[in-house]
């Protein structure tokens, strides 16, 4: 029953995938429609499950996928640590997590990027192996589909052992109830992504050393944290960076039809408006001015753009500008 | 045997699917994660025809409880699903049902405790229920979560059980995880297995009368609680049977025990659930290494199987037992402790057992941690000497020479200055001065950018539009919620004020202890006089129906404080169920349109009746609190008054309660960047109109009529995707009907603002 043999296994016997990616792309849903189609359509035995916090878009996910012969029986619940195949949803991911970590010589990486394999090896900082990349942002730009269909279509790819039509089965059997009017143009994606992918093959040549799989640690533990979970660093969210909930597109702020009325600023979610007292010429009197917004919490929502009433702020695309210099750092 | 197919489904999947293929009469639940997959996919299944379970959602999972044991009462069968402090809010009525021998099924999805909250799984709620008087079934995969929720059906219901039982499967590490499974292919073949359900007294019975639930003091109680110990000791005997006859129809055997290679084992571990499938490479990995190791885990913990347990650790020389819970002050978790207990009583045995505690709050526990287990087990057995008889695994110190650091300055005395007056005037009504959007940008945030919430979430607008119209120092209490999640995971905090976080069950209250406590304090002189603080309780997420009895009882002792609203029309940070609040018709995962149920929930369609949207400033009105706002976005100029209104009357007077319409975009389905403008229709069209009650004089403070911008509803709906499907021809007289009800309350709001009587 079961229709190919695995081409290879870990110690436990499992070919195994990791997907890592931000909230809302899909990747818990990619992850579901590959197991399915091993498990379902191809008779391997197999598992899959994700981790991820609570249920928002925007903050990292990983997905993972176990396959093993139908005989065996899955017996790991802990996540994938050494991935046969990696999935790179976001190419932004490798500044905020060690996405990378366990992914070996022997390992296929499948990273969402407009680079080619090269340079995505250098990005990625790989010890070696296989890149596989696929611009699908752009694809999906111009297939008018969601970027997951196009990441599944690719990652199958990696994956010579899978089934295309299995895979296709699974996506109409995951997609296809809820959104049939869809379901075209996400089969036409995965083609697209199956298709679309530059791959390239690098030895371990010492380049970058390979990091092994390490669970997270902080600074606080029992010795050192107040008790009862307090946390006496008020305010420290600023230290985040949200920048990898973008999805491409960016508010420009154009200072000089700026009129300051301050409405961009209460509804900017992410608090990313600048403020400053200056002196109005006219009147004589301190007001407040708009000095712009900071990039590293903006979300691209685009709520200050469609409240905006002097066209101050656009809707414009990330790739098109420099992020760095437009910052107003709060 | 009975034919089997395959599914690749998780535990939360086949849970609903036990429910579906026995065809329960009702389901009471409140979702809470992970457990909320259950009524979830039971929704769906409905949508799809595939069972007629009477879903309903409840207030919170005490009121879930309550339903549960009055249906289950009423001679029908039922199920629920929860975890945490849902299932410790619930535990009270637990003993209830035990007591009063009403069976049901509760599928426990074990989440770690609060506080502090964290979502993840371990056994620190299961292990709540051990003294409830119910059976406890232990399913470590989704395979079995299926298989023993219709075992435990038959169990529970046997004459001579009568029992209620609980079905536990691990929280994430179960509940969503994929696996491949076998269900019964033909539905009536499960039926057929746990056959007719005829209780002997229901309440619903007119031609026998009985009482439910007597007082019953000594000498009585004892004789109802050796009845029930009986009916343990009973279901002791049923279990096996019921396991016996379900294996020759499924071919799918169980035991009370789960063991792995414990034939010879000398050194071993106990754990339960989804631990003991990795724990069992572990053991395969020390046995090729000429190891004597096994691995010991139970099906049924309620009622213990003393008998087995003594029987497989015969002769072990070392055992670990491994919990993932700690009974605090024991030093030991609650199975290391029954273990121990159990092994005591056979004087023949010589076992070593000591007791370690791992993967709280949902850490991984991988192989090595198994290994790392057993290698101290064979270290015992080979010392014949226990070296730390209690310990923690996975823990760790931190780095000893991080420094906290400071990223707000001293926040105190006028950090927080806002320019605006609040007076009286003449008729005693409050006016506030100094209210433009370009001024207020002075106001230093007192929330940090950098919280995690999604892309142009409504709730963020809100705090700030609130907290401008605030002076002075504020003390926040946020509910649980999505506003709680995204500002505060651990260890970052994006509050530059105090901040306290409650369950959603009980944070008025809370804070008005808080509260009281300033007071009295300030009065003793233990605070000096000139500290001022602002006390401002924000919900959201439906907290305000879990969480309304406190709410009522904190506005009807009138304490100096607020409580804020942000409705965002659902419980979004569940992942969008059904509350109170939803429109009434919209979609969500609990009420989903399918094709069974074309333009309608499956709750208010079919088995349940309910009313249109709550309205929560009017049953605020009836506690005559001070002050009752709604506020929107739209409108931040009448918003940051009746902020700046609501801090005059905590001052002075006693509490205010301000309400503002939340925007949603992922769940609402509607463009993150029009939501100001969709917040707007909900205002025009009178779905969500702007008004107070001062002293009990209401006032519209923006009248859409007057402005000649009045809207109907089909333009709010029209921007959400859950109720785009209202706007459909077929549905016509459903939304008229809601129209009907929205000019109803604008008419009454006109009559209450045109009469001070009213």
């Amino acid at each position: 029953m079961q229709k190919a043999t695995l081409p290879v296994k870990n110690k436990f016997g499992f070919f195994e995938v990791r997907l890592e990616s931000i909230g809302g792309l899909g990747a818990n849903v990619a992850g579901k429609i590959l197991a399915e189609a091993g498990v379902m359509g191809m008779g391997y035995n197999g598992s899959n499950f994700a981790s991820y916090g609570s249920e928002k878009k925007g903050t990292p996910v990983s997905s993972y996928v176990r396959f093993c012969d139908s005989d065996k029986a899955v017996r790991i619940n802990s996540p994938v640590t050494d991935p046969h195949v990696l999935g790179v949803f976001h190419e932004n991911l490798v500044s905020r997590l060690p996405i990378t970590a366990g992914v070996g010589p022997n390992a296929t990486v499948v990273i969402n990027t407009d680079k080619d394999p090269h340079n995505a090896r250098e990005y990625l900082r790989l010890s070696g192996g296989r890149v596989i990349t696929v611009d699908a942002i752009k694809i999906a730009y111009e297939e008018k589909v969601r970027m997951n269909a196009i990441m599944i279509g690719a990652i199958t790819r990696a994956m010579d052992f899978m089934d295309k039509e299995a895979v296709k089965e699974a996506i109409r059997q995951t997609l296809g109830k809820k959104y049939e009017n869809q379901l075209k143009a996400n089969l036409r994606g995965f083609e697209a992504g199956y298709e679309q992918v530059s791959i390239d093959s690098f030895d371990e040549d010492g380049r970058f050393p390979f990091i092994p799989f390490k669970e997270a640690k902080g600074e606080w533990g029992y010795a050192n944290a107040p008790i009862g979970g307090i946390v006496v660093e008020a305010g420290s969210m600023i230290l985040k960076n949200n920048q990898s909930s973008r999805q491409g597109k960016i508010p420009l702020f154009h200072p000089g039809k700026c009129i300051h009325c301050g409405l961009c600023e209460t509804t900017c979610p992410d608090y990313c408006f600048s403020f400053e007292p200056g002196m109005d010429e006219k009147t004589n009197k301190t007001q407040m001015y708009n000095k712009g917004l900071d990039y590293q919490y903006c979300k691209g929502c685009l709520r200050c753009v469609d409240v905006c009433p002097v066209e101050a702020l656009t809707e414009e695309l990330e790739a098109e500008h420099d992020i760095e210099k437009l910052t107003v750092k709060l | 045997m009975r034919e089997q197919q395959i599914v690749f489904k998780n535990g939360n999947e086949m849970a609903a699917l036990a429910a579906t293929h026995m065809d329960f009469h009702v389901m009471g639940y409140f979702p809470i994660t992970p457990s909320t997959g259950i009524p979830e996919e039971l929704s769906a299944y409905k949508a799809d025809g595939l069972h007629e379970i009477v879903l309903i959602p409840a207030d919170g999972e005490h009121g879930a409880a309550g339903i549960c044991y009055g249906a289950a009462t009423a001679g029908g069968r039922v199920v629920n699903a929860t975890s945490a402090n849902g299932l410790l809010y619930a535990l009270e009525q637990l003993p209830v049902q035990s007591g009063t021998r009403v069976p049901m099924i509760l599928n426990v999805v074990a989440r770690t405790v609060s506080g502090p909250l964290d979502i993840k799984g371990d056994h620190s709620d299961i292990m709540f229920t051990l003294n409830t008087g119910w059976l406890i079934f232990m399913a470590k995969d989704p395979q079995r979560v299926y298989d023993f929720n219709i075992i435990a059906t038959k169990a529970a219901e046997n004459a001579e059980v009568m029992l209620p039982a609980i079905v536990t499967s691990d929280g994430f590490f179960t509940s969503h995880q994929k696996r491949r499974n076998y269900i019964f292919e033909n539905k009536s073949h499960v039926k057929e297995f746990i056959g007719e359900y005829n209780p002997k007294y229901t309440t619903i019975d007119p031609e026998n009368p009985v009482t439910f639930g007597p007082y019953m003091n000594e000498p009585d109680l004892i004789n109802n609680k050796v009845q029930l110990s009986h009916a343990m000791d009973k279901a002791y005997e049923v279990i096996p049977k019921v396991m016996e006859e379900y294996g020759r129809l499924t071919g799918r055997y169980y035991n009370v025990l789960e063991t792995y290679r414990m034939e010879d084992a000398e050194a071993c571990l106990f754990l339960l659930n989804s631990s003991f499938d990795t724990a069992t490479e572990a053991v395969d990995i020390l046995r090729q290494k000429g190891k004597k190791v096994g691995i010991v885990s139970s099906n049924v913990i309620r009622p213990w199987p003393y008998k087995e347990i003594q029987k497989v650790f015969k002769n072990v020389k070392a055992l670990c037992v491994a919990d993932r819970q700690e009974s605090y002050g024991a030093q030991a978790g609650n199975m290391s402790i029954e273990i121990r207990a159990t092994l005591k009583d056979d004087p023949e045995n010589k076992t070593l057992v000591f007791s370690r505690i791992y993967g709280l709050g949902g850490k991984e526990f991988y192989v090595d941690d198994a290994i790392l287990l057993l290698e101290e087990a064979i270290a015992v057995a080979d010392n014949n000497k226990i070296g730390k008889a209690f310990d923690y695994i996975g823990a760790y110190e931190g780095n000893k020479h991080y420094e906290p650091k400071k990223y707000v300055n001293n926040v105190i005395s006028d950090y927080f200055e806002n320019g605006l007056t609040v007076e009286k005037d003449d008729k005693q009504q409050l006016i506030v001065k100094g209210v433009q959007t370009r001024e207020l940008t002075t106001v230093p945030k007192r929330i940090a950018p950098g919280h995690q919430a999604c892309p142009g979430c409504g709730i963020f607008p809100n705090l700030n539009l609130f907290t401008k119209g605030l002076k002075g120092y504020v003390v926040f209490l946020f509910h649980t919620g999505c506003g709680m999640v995204v500002t505060t995971g651990y260890p970052y905090t994006a509050f530059r004020s105090t901040y306290i976080h409650n369950l959603f069950q009980n944070g008025a209250a809370t804070l008005s202890g808080v509260v009281e406590m300033f007071h009295e304090r300030k009065r003793r002189g233990e605070i000096p006089k000139e500290v001022d603080i602002t006390f401002v309780m924000v919900s959201g997420d439906g907290g305000m129906d879990i969480g309304m009895g406190p709410a009522i009882g904190t506005a009807l002792r009138n304490h100096n404080m607020i409580i804020f609203e942000y409705d965002n029309g659902g419980y979004m940070n569940t992942g969008y169920q059904l509350s109170y609040t939803t429109p009434h018709l919209a979609e969500s995962k609990t009420s989903i349109v399918g094709p069974e149920f074309p333009g309608k929930s499956t709750f208010q369609k079919h088995g349940g009746r309910s009313t249109f949207h709550k309205d929560t400033p009017m049953i605020m009105a009836g506690t005559n609190i001070p002050y009752i706002a709604t506020v929107a976005e739209s409108h931040p100029v009448d918003y940051v008054k009746k902020a700046a209104k609501a801090q005059y009357v905590a001052k002075n007077e006693g509490l205010a309660y301000v309400k503002a319409i939340s925007a949603c975009p992922l769940n609402w389905k509607s463009p993150p960047e029009e939501q100001r403008s969709v917040i707007n229709t909900a205002v025009e069209s009178c779905y969500f109109p702007l008004f107070e009650i001062y002293n009990g004089i209401t006032t519209i403070t923006y009248d859409p009529e007057r402005a000649k911008k009045k809207m109907p509803i089909s333009k709010y709906f029209s921007r959400m995707g859950v109720t785009k499907h209202l706007l459909e021809e077929e549905n016509r007289e459903d939304l008229d009907r809601i129209q009907n009800e929205v000019d109803r309350r604008w008419e009454r709001l006109k009559a209450r603002n045109e009469n001070p009587l009213l």
